[in-house]
C-alpha cells in the first residue's frame, strides 16, 4: 500500500528553517520560484522549509512511536541524531563482527533499528550498501497563487547583560541586538509513504522481518505522521517562534500501487487529484481519497486513512 | 574586470570562510534577479559580520576561522554596485566571471580593510 499526503498550513511569523548566522542576523531559508504574473513568468524568492528539516521532524515522531510501540531503535536514533549506521563505528554498535555480505549488513540494520528501516540509510565502507527511504517529503513552499504575498522580514530582538564596571570587558555592550528572519505564508508540501518498503530487503525485494513484526512497523509509521501533523512539531525555534496559524487544508490518498497526489502549492489540486485517481480506478485499482478541507479537521482525515489501511490488513 | 574588484574580494572572503553560497548562486543565474537578490543577501550579511569583527593592531578588521585570521576586505561602493547590476541585466556572463574570480587565488596578497 502507498500512502500520499498534500498538506497546507498557514504559518505566520515563523523561523521554522533557519539556514545561517551572520553577525547577528539569521537567515531564513529562501527559494527561488517561478510565478505567473500578467501573463509573464518571473522568479521570485520566497521563504521556504527544506524536506530534510520535515524528515528529521518526522523520524523524531517515529522514534517515540516505534518505542511505545515497543519495536527496536538503535542508541543514535534513540538521541535523535541520526547518522544511519554511516560508518564502521556506528555500524558496529549494532553487528560486530561486520558481516561481508550487503545482504547481511542490511537484515542487521534493519532488524535493529526502525528509523533505519524506514528512513533508509548509507553504509559508506566496504562494501557499501545503501537502502532508499520508505518515506519521501518535499519542501514546503508557499501556495502558488498567493506566493507573492508570502514575507520574509527580520525582527528585531535584544538580550541583555547585567554588568557592573568590575565585570564589564573592553567594548563589552550591556545590550545585544540581534535579527531574526521570519517567514509568513501559506506552504504545501507533500509526504509519501510507501508501507510496502517497510521491513522489506531493498536488495533482495524479500521480507526482512515476519508479518506481525512488519504490521507494527507500518503502523508505527503512520502513528508518528499523524503525530507530527497534529502537534505542529515540525522545524525549528518553535520555543520562540511557534507559528501562528495551522493546518488549513490535507488531503489524504491510499492507493494499492505508488502514486502521488497533485501538489498542494496548486490552487485545483484536490480535484485534479481525484481526476488521476479516477482514471487509476479505470484501471482496477482501488484506493481511498479522503481531505480536509472545511467541516472535517486534519486528524479526521488522517485517521479515516489509518482505518482503511487497518481494513486493507496493513496492520 | 578590476572594476568589479570591490564584489570579487567581498565574495573571496565568503569562500575563504567556507560559505560558498553566495558565489554558487552568482556563478550559476541564468537571469540578473536571483544575481540581484543574492547581491542583497551576501552586502547584508557582509555588513553583519565586518561590524562585529574586531580589529588588529594595523587597524585591520579580521575573522578568525579553524585558527586562521582572515582579513576582512571593505565594503563594495554603492557606484560599483550599481556598475555591476547594470551589467548583468545587459550580460548574465558578467556575474559568471565575477564568481570566477572569487574562488581564483587573488593575483597579489590582499591587506586587510580600508581601515
Amino acid at each position: 500500500m502507498f500512502l500520499s499526503v498534500g498538506v497546507r498550513f498557514e504559518a505566520n511569523v515563523e523561523a521554522l528553517n533557519m539556514v545561517e548566522t551572520a553577525g547577528n542576523y539569521s537567515k531564513h531559508r529562501r527559494v527561488p520560484y517561478l510565478v505567473e504574473e500578467d501573463g509573464k513568468l518571473k522568479t521570485v524568492y520566497v521563504p521556504a522549509l527544506s524536506g530534510e528539516s520535515l524528515a528529521h521532524a518526522y523520524q523524531e515522531h517515529l522514534v517515540r512511536e516505534a518505542l511505545g510501540l515497543g519495536l527496536s531503535v538503535c542508541d543514535d536514533c534513540r538521541r535523535n541524531e541520526f547518522y544511519k549506521s554511516m560508518n564502521k563505528v556506528h555500524l558496529k554498535k549494532k553487528v560486530n563482527p561486520i558481516p561481508d555480505d550487503p545482504r547481511d549488513i542490511e537484515i542487521a540494520i534493519v532488524r535493529s533499528c526502525v528509523v533505519e528501516d524506514v528512513g533508509g540509510f548509507l553504509y559508506a565502507e566496504k562494501p557499501p550498501v545503501r537502502r532508499s527511504s520508505a518515506f519521501q517529503v518535499s519542501y514546503a513552499l508557499p501556495v502558488k497563487s498567493v506566493a507573492l504575498f508570502a514575507t520574509s522580514e527580520p525582527q528585531l530582538h535584544a538580550r541583555h547583560a547585567q554588568m557592573d564596571t568590575s565585570s564589564k570587558k573592553g567594548n563589552a555592550s550591556e545590550q545585544m541586538i540581534y535579527y531574526v528572519e521570519t517567514g509568513t505564508a501559506l506552504y504545501g508540501f507533500t509526504f509519501n509513504l510507501d508501507l510496502d518498503a517497510i521491513g522489506v530487503s531493498a536488495i533482495t525485494s524479500e521480507p526482512i522481518l515476519d508479518e506481525n513484526e512488519l504490521k507494527i512497523r507500518r503502523e508505527a509509521a503512520m502513528r508518528a505522521l499523524f503525530r507530527m501533523l497534529s502537534s505542529a512539531q515540525f522545524g525549528a525555534k518553535l520555543s520562540r517562534f511557534f507559528p501562528v496559524g495551522g493546518i488549513t487544508e490535507v488531503a489524504v490518498a491510499v492507493t494499492e500501487h505508488p502514486f502521488v497526489v497533485t501538489s498542494p502549492i496548486y490552487d485545483d489540486y484536490i480535484a485534479r487529484t481525484e481526476r488521476r485517481l479516477k482514471v487509476l480506478e479505470g484501471l482496477g485499482e482501488n484506493y481511498l481519497f479522503t481531505v480536509a478541507t472545511g467541516e472535517k479537521v486534519p486528524e479526521e482525515a488522517l485517521k479515516e486513512a489509518v482505518d482503511y489501511l487497518r481494513e486493507q490488513g496493513a496492520f | 574586470m578590476s572594476e568589479y574588484e570591490g564584489i570579487v574580494k567581498m565574495l573571496r572572503f565568503f569562500v575563504q570562510m567556507k560559505n560558498f553560497g553566495y558565489v554558487d548562486r552568482i556563478g550559476n543565474a541564468l537571469n540578473p534577479e536571483p544575481v540581484e537578490v543574492t547581491l542583497h543577501e551576501a552586502l547584508r550579511a557582509f555588513r553583519s559580520v565586518r561590524e562585529s569583527a574586531p580589529v588588529d593592531e594595523s587597524g585591520r578588521r579580521y575573522v578568525e576561522k579553524d585558527g586562521k585570521k582572515i582579513p576582512v576586505p571593505g565594503i563594495p561602493t554603492e557606484e560599483e554596485i550599481r556598475t555591476f547590476l547594470d551589467d548583468v541585466r545587459s550580460d548574465i556572463g558578467v556575474a559568471k566571471r565575477v564568481a570566477t574570480l572569487a574562488l581564483a587565488y587573488p593575483s597579489k596578497k590582499e591587506s586587510g580593510g580600508d581601515e
